[in-house]
């Protein structure tokens, strides 16, 4: 694969070997030859998005859980080391700054088309709003709660797998939401590195209703089912969060 | 300061059948620590002088030991060198004659209870989990923890129910239970309390006071305990360390000696000009001598209840009832009659013989004759107090300051008891 290919849409989208699309000559004034949104095209064509969706879940939720076991260790590093958190929230906020198709191109030379390519330009993106997360979550916990915690004789590693984050969790998990949904939305863009997705639907044929709405929506439920998932977690680990007054 | 610290006797101090089964098996119930500080130093870096200097005294077993002073006198910092949550910087900490630095930080902390004034529950635990968590961190069965922790919500007067609840679901007072109960878990020889109290509204704080003296009288645990309030190191304190700015140690003494004989100007402007009334919130009712009074019953004569108050102390006859409970005290109107009627009397203001000295205080000022009525526990009246007699409390004892002085001349007007507004003593015989 060439720089060559990336460079213009149609190129890409020629390189959508798929040739699922209609052919629409053949059926002059129906709705598919309209560009309409057809319901029956949709269901006929559904088992074509299928494959595209679950590469979209996998590249998303793979950057996701990589982007957090990153951003989580550097967390943690910068507990100890209170002065690099200068350093890694501004390292990862110039990362968050590269737009990602500009990252697909600076990546070809080292890591080619495809998967890997896609996934670390993703995984950069979520660096800065996971790493924020971690250590806002950390922050906040009440000092008081942290001189109790070593008053009654808890050791360092005790503090923070006992307190610290248990107590960090609503905001480690509010950062995981907004870091998943925002990737869900550029993962679309990882078609343009060769790592299909969703987007690849999206771009074949932004003429056509159907296509565009269909490949959206499936969009927007992943991104939903990611949400729900989290919220049920935080619902699951932080029982105290509800427990006011009762 | 006493030669030896008396260790609490027995076994337990938390009666339980599985209190006693653990303690067998986990070498639990030990006995109060004794704890030593000697040239106690720490200088925080940037500061111009220590925050406490050379601070030397011993806490013996089972005792409270009270750091007061204002803030900056380094009370905090000293307290929290005990369980090295700050570093000194030189000098020694003993525990029962072993030095702390010898200890792992954390292990060295689980036995040694730890309270704090914003309390720091962990918002994340039940009450159950918060309380048991040094007992946990112990390594004890969960039976026994959950055992435990049933014992000590009893003890602090929290009912069973809250052992599944979030501190979040707690009032503060609640709260500051909880935390007593969590560093109560188990069973330190030390306990280290910075303003535990200190957050708490004044109603609560005092009841919380009371609990706690109530608890430490079965526990006999040996205790920091750290405020910068005066009043509180009185009433908590078996001991008082006053600590100066500077972290200098300007007296250490029982709160009777500090309150009788401030050692230095420091000391005497720290415990107030009032220091004298404070001492009332020192002594009780049943130290003091009471006066004899005279016990009169409904229908005698008023003409023998007259020949009976010659001489008497208390100028006033006190109608009681058949069981020798205190009906009312009648004046000279009272008596025109030719028999006694318990009930035309006035008010009797009446005390335990456990009320502390001042409550009686503020009964006998309140009280129309400037006599209080002491009581027993059935009721039972059993001799009057008056305030001379709680003045004479207040004065220093035997050869502590000035002797009396003799009287220059007889006839000089008796200070008291002549209220405007109090009727008239019958018969004063030859006062």
């Amino acid at each position: 694969m060439s720089l060559a290919g990336l460079s213009t849409g149609a190129s890409v989208i020629a390189q959508d070997g798929s040739g699922f699309f209609r052919d629409r000559a053949s059926d002059a004034g129906s709705c598919v030859s309209k560009n309409g949104f057809c319901p029956d095209w949709i269901a006929d064509n559904f088992g074509q998005y299928t494959g595209p969706l679950q590469e979209h879940a996998v590249l998303t939720v793979t950057a996701v859980v990589i982007g957090f076991v990153i951003a989580f260790a550097l967390a943690l590093i910068a507990e100890k080391r209170r002065w690099l958190v200068g350093p890694f929230t501004q390292l990862s906020g110039i990362l968050y700054t590269i737009p990602t198709l500009a990252a697909f191109f600076l990546l070809l030379p080292i890591t080619g088309r495809g998967f890997l390519t896609a996934e670390v330009a993703l995984v950069a993106y979520t660096l800065l709003i996971l790493f924020r997360g971690v250590r806002t979550g950390l922050d906040s916990v009440p000092p008081e709660t942290v001189d109790a915690a070593k008053g009654v004789g808890l050791t360092d590693r005790q503090l923070m797998w006992q307190v610290k984050l248990p107590l960090a969790l609503p905001q480690i998990i509010a950062a995981l939401r907004v870091a998943s949904s925002t990737t869900v939305g550029l993962a679309t863009l990882a078609f343009f590195a060769g790592a299909g997705g969703l987007g690849g639907k999206i771009y074949a044929d932004l003429t056509f209703k159907s296509n565009v709405v269909l490949a959206s929506l499936l969009c927007v439920a992943l991104a939903v089912a990611i949400e729900i998932v989290l919220v049920l977690v935080q619902r699951g680990l932080t029982p105290w969060t509800r427990a006011v007054n009762a | 300061m006493s030669p030896e610290p008396a260790r609490p006797a027995g076994p337990s101090p938390i009666p339980s059948a599985a209190g006693g089964a653990r303690a067998g098996a986990r070498g639990l119930s030990r006995p109060a620590a004794r704890l030593e500080l000697r040239e106690l130093t720490k200088q925080y870096p940037g500061e111009d002088g220590p925050a406490v200097d050379r601070l030397s005294l011993e806490v013996p077993a089972g005792e409270i030991c009270v750091f007061v002073g204002p803030s900056g006198c380094g009370k905090t910092t000293a307290m929290r060198m005990i369980n090295r949550m700050i570093d000194r910087d030189s000098g020694e900490i003993l525990l029962d004659g072993r030095d702390v630095n010898d200890r792992d930080p954390s292990e060295l902390r689980r036995e040694i209870g730890y309270v704090i004034q914003q309390i720091g529950l962990f918002p994340h635990r039940t009450i159950e989990e918060n309380i048991g968590t040094v007992p946990s961190l112990l390594g004890w069965k969960k039976a026994d923890i959950a055992a435990r922790t049933q014992e000590l919500l009893d003890l602090v007067g929290l009912d069973p129910a809250f052992a599944k609840r979030y501190p979040a679901q707690l009032s503060g007072g609640q709260r500051q239970r909880v935390g007593v109960a969590r560093a109560l878990a188990a069973d330190p020889p030390l306990l280290l309390m910075d303003e535990p109290f200190g957050a708490i509204d004044p109603i609560t704080r005092d009841r919380l006071q009371n609990e706690f003296l109530r608890l430490q009288k079965t526990l006999g645990r040996t205790i920091v305990f750290v405020t910068h309030d005066i009043d509180e190191a009185i009433k908590m304190g078996d001991r008082i360390a006053v600590l100066r700015t500077g972290g200098r140690l300007a007296q250490y003494a029982t709160p009777a000696e500090l309150l009788l004989a401030p050692a230095d100007d420091f000391v005497e402007r720290f415990v107030g000009a009032d220091r004298a009334l404070k001492r009332l919130a020192l002594g009780r009712v049943s130290d003091l001598d009471l006066l004899p009074v005279v016990k009169v019953h409904d229908g005698d004569p008023s003409d023998w209840v007259r020949s009976q108050l010659a001489g008497a102390p208390v100028p006033y006859p006190l109608v009681v009832d058949d069981d020798e409970r205190p009906v009312s005290w009648l004046d000279a109107d009272d008596l025109r009659a030719d028999r006694v009627v318990g009930a035309e009397g006035s008010d009797v203001a009446i005390v335990d013989g456990d009320a502390v000295l001042r409550d009686a205080f503020s009964s006998v000022l309140q009280s129309r004759v400037r006599f209080a009525v002491v009581v027993d526990e059935r009721g039972k009246s059993i001799g009057v107090l008056s305030a001379d007699r709680i003045a004479d409390e207040l004065l220093p004892r035997d050869g502590e300051q000035q002797p009396d002085l003799a009287p220059v001349a007889d006839g000089l007007p008796t200070p008291t008891l002549d209220y405007p507004d109090a009727a008239p003593p019958f018969d004063r015989g030859t006062k």
